[in-house]
């Protein structure tokens, strides 16, 4: 607990931290407004040139909502403004040369880096937290009376979020403790996550969407893909096959993968380093 | 005597430049040590490495004749280089994240602000203040809840003449208290005005280690003038116990090993013929002092 509340007060008055914060769910709130709306304007569009046109997509109804809007919350445009939190609120410690002080003061060097962890997993409980209740009050709105093990069908997909939001930002407090510089290391993970993983993407692509390529199993994409579609009718008839009715263990285990090799090398060389 | 500090035989190497060479030091309880030296001299890469930000790459170091743990930090009010803050938090908040560090409650830190003068703007930004009053704040937060130790480095670096009457003021109390201070410095007057003891760095090695008053006693410097200066520097410099000399105004100032009174030299001279017109006996500041031990180890 006292190591949280020592973080707590690190980010208490800090007013970068909580525009960024605002940002982000000014941004989420955004998608969650527009993504039926625009789904629904891509189904007109297609059903101009079909014989029997699609149905309407409804996004915030039980059990749907729950893997549509965490669909919408974990694309990485979205993911990327905790992440850019988390990496900021590492780098400050350096640049600031706070962590100095905090060693000096009697931390321990494992102790900083468990600080840090808490707060990625406090930041990742309080934004699932958030989000299951907003999907969960624009759920009631939105559906006709259900039953409950109906209502919470797909409940799975809020586990699968957190797993997501956890992972992603382990990777930010990896690249915070490696590049130390704020701007490079916010810029190096952007460029990544945005452009150098797409591109690979581009590059290997298999002729099917659905077919495993390196791509599938590289770190940005396999947090991605824990949550890979919405659950929406029309666009499972247009492409013509089931898109994901389920989290799966596996693709929950290979961002909890990639973040514990981050999290070791993280230890690793903060422990040998100078600071 | 209680040790605090116990360092032994620690080396640290940046590269091809050897920071720490070997550096043995004992602080005892209650003492105003001075760590003396020129710019890169090893005082910072010392101090970072007894407080665990750096690690060395040999030797050893004991706090409080124990192995250093994170506990032993807990024990030790310490501020290294520029006072580290959060810019965005208020003195106060930042002053709270040392307490709840060293595991404090918060009950002295209005106190310590006090004692800082920061207390009526202990509300606003470590940003707006002033270098002074960063300054000041830093060896406030060392003093928080009355540590057993206090390290400074360069406490007065960059401060106006106020200021550094100020802190040095400040040091002065709390070295008062009991409360044995580590204190680097590469100014000589600061040393010799705070410090009781003093180690003497250079390139990473210690020159000198001991009492401030032992090394102010140092008289082994004679000031000499004859109607030929020439001959004279000519017959000093073949003395034995010779070992420097400088020449300002037609005054010789000569320094011979051993602490040789001026008698003996005037006796050695007579014997070479040369009659002088002047000979007196200077006692050296720690200023000459260093300069001498720097010139004799030049490494």
């Amino acid at each position: 607990m006292k190591l949280i509340t020592i973080e707590l007060k690190k980010i208490q008055t800090y007013r970068t931290f909580w525009i960024i914060f605002g940002l982000y769910f000014g941004f989420l709130a955004l998608g969650i407004i527009m993504a039926e709306f625009m789904v629904n304007a891509m189904v007109d569009d297609v059903n101009k040139r079909l014989p029997i046109p699609l149905p309407h997509a409804v996004l915030f109804n039980f059990p749907d909502i729950w893997q549509n809007l965490t669909f919408f919350a974990s694309i990485r445009y979205v993911l990327i403004f905790p992440a850019i939190v988390i990496i900021i609120l590492t780098t400050n410690e350096f640049s600031y040369k706070t962590v100095r002080q905090n060693v000096v003061n009697g931390m321990s060097r494992n102790e900083f880096i468990f600080a840090k962890l808490q707060i990625v997993l406090l930041l990742t409980l309080v934004i699932t937290f958030i989000l299951t209740l907003v999907m969960f009050i624009l759920g009631l709105i939105h559906s006709d009376s259900q039953s409950l093990t109906m209502m919470f069908d797909k409940f799975r997909f809020v586990f699968g979020f957190f797993v997501q939001m956890l992972t992603f930002l382990c990777f930010a407090f990896f690249v915070g403790f490696i590049f130390r510089h704020t701007g490079l290391a916010i810029a190096l993970f952007t460029l990544y996550v945005l452009i150098i993983e797409p591109v690979i993407y581009f590059v290997f692509r298999a002729p099917f969407m659905w077919e495993n390529t390196i791509y599938t199993y590289l770190p940005v994409n396999s947090v991605v893909r824990v949550v890979e579609y919405p659950a929406i009718p029309a666009l499972e008839r247009l492409m013509d096959f089931q898109l994901q009715g389920e989290v799966t263990l596996l693709s929950c285990a290979i961002p909890i993968l990639y973040s514990v090799v981050m999290i070791a090398i993280v230890y690793w060389s903060f422990n040998r380093k100078d600071l | 005597m209680e040790t605090i500090l116990l360092i032994n035989q620690l080396s640290k190497r940046y590269g091809r430049i050897q920071a720490v060479n070997q550096l043995s030091l004992e602080v005892a309880k209650g003492q105003v040590f001075g760590i003396l030296g020129p710019n890169g001299s090893g005082k910072t890469t010392t101090l970072s490495m007894v407080l665990d930000l750096v690690r060395p790459d040999n030797g050893t170091f004991e706090w409080f004749e124990e192995t250093p743990t994170k506990e032993s930090r807990k024990r030790i009010g310490a501020v290294i280089e520029t006072p580290n803050f959060f810019p965005y938090l208020s003195a106060r908040k930042n002053l709270e994240i040392v307490a709840k560090v060293k595991g404090y409650d918060y009950n002295d830190i209005d106190h310590t602000l006090e004692v800082a003068g920061l207390f009526d703007r202990r509300h606003d930004k470590f940003k707006t203040y002033s270098f002074g009053m960063k300054q000041r704040l830093a060896i406030a937060s060392a003093l928080l809840n009355q540590p057993e130790v206090m390290i400074l480095d360069e406490p007065t670096n960059g401060l106006d003449p106020q200021g550094i009457a100020q802190v040095r003021e400040l040091i002065l109390q709390v070295a008062k208290e009991g409360i044995t201070i580590i204190l680097a410095s590469h100014l000589l007057d600061e040393v010799q005005k705070i410090c009781d003891h003093v180690a003497v760095l250079n390139k990473g090695n210690c020159l000198f280690a001991g009492e401030v008053h032992e090394v102010l006693a140092i008289s082994d410097c004679i000031e000499l003038a004859a109607e030929d200066n020439q001959t004279l520097k000519e017959a000093i410099e073949s003395h034995p116990g010779f070992k420097s000399l400088t020449e300002t105004d037609g005054i010789i100032m000569a320094v011979f090993s051993d602490n040789i009174p001026p008698g003996k030299v005037n006796d050695y001279l007579q014997q070479k013929g040369i009659t002088l017109t002047h000979l007196s006996e200077r006692k050296r500041t720690l200023e000459q002092h260093f300069l001498e031990l720097l010139k004799d180890n030049p490494s």
